[in-house]
């Protein structure tokens, strides 16, 4: 680009070098925006895509998750059978784990302990639609670009990376199968380049027929000697709470406000959950309790949380969003 | 009886179940389960060592006592509800802590396997660098719901909770 603006005639070429490079980050930015928009685009309708894919294919093979200098590895069969979902992960490394998911509940199995835990399913579709302001800010706060094929786990993949144009949101790369969408491989990255957090398929079989015995919970019925744990996981009751966050990161919209329930406490929990289409942040608000919890910044498997108190209240916020925006958002919650 | 406690420390029992739990509470099994549910949460907090063979000394002094624990009980539950509620309550804060030590962060809550006190001190001073504050693992679900970029699509929010279990020391 300052090969560009040199080539420009005499008159012409802005005066001074930090002059000239305000004019080639200009220059850049005005291009930017023009390629980005159309990527933006054509990288969300991949996504959304691949959300697609992951409920609607057969597809059986192995994980390896990697966060914070940690590598687990985990087996995962999913089945879409006469339009119901089932679907088994188990554990590779560690204690045996396992987790039959199904459209109406899930199931978490922990041997060593005897337990098995049922929650009904709450989680809602990943990469929903992104709205026009939703595309709109992702092209302006992330520089979306679609990669040359690359392979993952014997798959050829479309790569699309989403680089972040400020500090205060993670990159982004997706690598879904060229077939059929899948997601193969995720990473977040920060702003050095260091992986955050990565999923990756290290083997997979798509579209092939898997047999429903594969995805059947290890254990027919509950042992005897085994507690079953229904969860009583409270649903968010979408209303306005009264509570705001003053310094919201660019791009980033509240998708909803409302109450939840959470077991062992007495109150309802306010919760916040801000959104810029790629990630979200939460922020949970409750009445200050004894003892005092610890405040401040933390991390746990590629979330940042930050925990702080507004008054007599406690607010948590934890996001996949690097620290300073965490922090920013904790800092600015209070009562409107 | 685990199952009991683990509704106990939830603040989930009425008065009568409260003293009746409160009862039951004398046998050493039961104390055990009960020191080793708050060792881990203190052990986490980093508020304070306990001492090895607390049960037994706790059950021995308990045996010379027998009526000091059930009145005192149920005199605070006559005081306030309130007040029993919310010590419950954040017993099952500790409790929650305890289990993204011991079990799996997302998805147990209170179900501690019933190891020795001494492994889970161990677990808890090896996973509190990493967790500093207690969080509710319930906060945890709860974002996972609206979180876009969790990228294999229903096995994403499970996997970071396979995950956290992954680093546990092992036996």
């Amino acid at each position: 680009m300052i090969v560009g603006v040199l080539t420009l005639p005499r008159t012409l070429r802005p005066a001074g070098q930090a002059a000239a490079r305000a004019f080639a980050a200009l220059a850049m930015a005005a291009a930017a925006t023009f390629s980005a928009g159309a990527s933006a685009e054509d990288a969300a309708r991949w996504l959304q895509r691949a959300a697609q894919a992951a409920n609607s294919l057969n597809y059986a093979g192995t994980i390896v998750y990697q966060h914070n200098g940690h590598v687990e590895t985990s087996r995962l069969v999913h089945v879409f059978d006469g339009g119901q979902e089932q679907e088994k992960l188990v554990s590779l490394d560690g204690p045996v784990r396992e987790v039959i998911r199904s459209s109406a509940e899930v199931r978490s199995y922990f041997p060593d302990a005897k337990v098995i835990r049922i929650e009904p399913k709450t989680f809602r579709n990943v990469f929903p639609s992104l709205s026009a302001e939703q595309l709109r800010n992702l092209a302006q706060y992330y520089e979306a670009r679609m990669v040359v094929s690359e392979r993952v786990a014997g798959h050829w993949t479309q790569v699309m990376t989403f680089e972040p144009k400020d500090g205060l949101r993670y990159g982004h790369k997706f690598w879904a199968d060229a077939n059929t969408g899948l997601l193969l491989k995720a990473r977040l990255v920060d702003d050095r380049g260091e992986v955050v957090e990565q999923f990756a398929f290290t083997d997979v079989t798509i579209n092939e027929k898997v047999d429903r015995d594969m995805v059947k919970p290890s254990w027919a019925a509950a042992p005897p000697d085994w507690q079953v744990k229904q969860g009583s996981f409270g649903e968010m009751l979408p209303r306005e709470t009264g509570w705001s966050v003053s310094k919201v990161p660019g791009g980033f919209q509240k998708i909803m406000e409302g109450y939840r329930t959470l077991r062992g406490k007495r109150d309802p929990v306010v919760h916040l959950v801000y959104s810029d289409g790629l990630v979200a942040i939460s922020v949970f608000v409750e009445p200050l309790a004894l003892p005092p919890v610890q405040t401040g910044l933390s991390q746990q498997a590629g979330l940042n949380v930050y925990t702080t108190k507004s008054e007599d209240y406690l607010v948590t916020v934890l996001g996949e969003a690097p620290p300073a925006s965490i922090r920013q958002i904790a800092q600015s919650v209070a009562r409107r | 009886m685990n199952e009991k406690i683990s509704r106990l420390m939830d603040g989930e029992v009425d008065p009568q179940e409260f003293e009746r739990i409160c009862g039951e509470m004398k046998s050493p099994g039961a104390l055990h389960t009960w020191v080793c549910y708050h060792v881990i949460g203190d052990s986490l907090r980093g508020t304070r060592g306990v001492s090895p063979g607390l049960t037994t000394r706790f059950c021995a002094a308990l045996a010379v006592e027998p009526t000091v624990l059930a009145p005192h009980l149920a005199q605070s539950v006559q005081r306030g509800r309130t007040a029993q509620v919310a010590t419950a309550a954040w017993a099952v804060a500790a409790t929650v802590a305890a289990v993204t030590v011991v079990g799996w962060t997302a998805f147990s809550m209170v179900e501690a396997p019933p190891t020795a006190v001494a492994k889970a001190r161990e677990a808890a001073t090896v996973r509190a660098a990493q967790i500093k504050p207690d969080l509710p693992a319930d906060y945890l679900i709860a974002h996972q719901e609206y979180s876009p970029s969790l990228p294999v699509q229903g096995a994403g929010p499970y996997l970071r909770a396979v995950a956290v279990t992954g680093n546990e020391p092992r036996p």
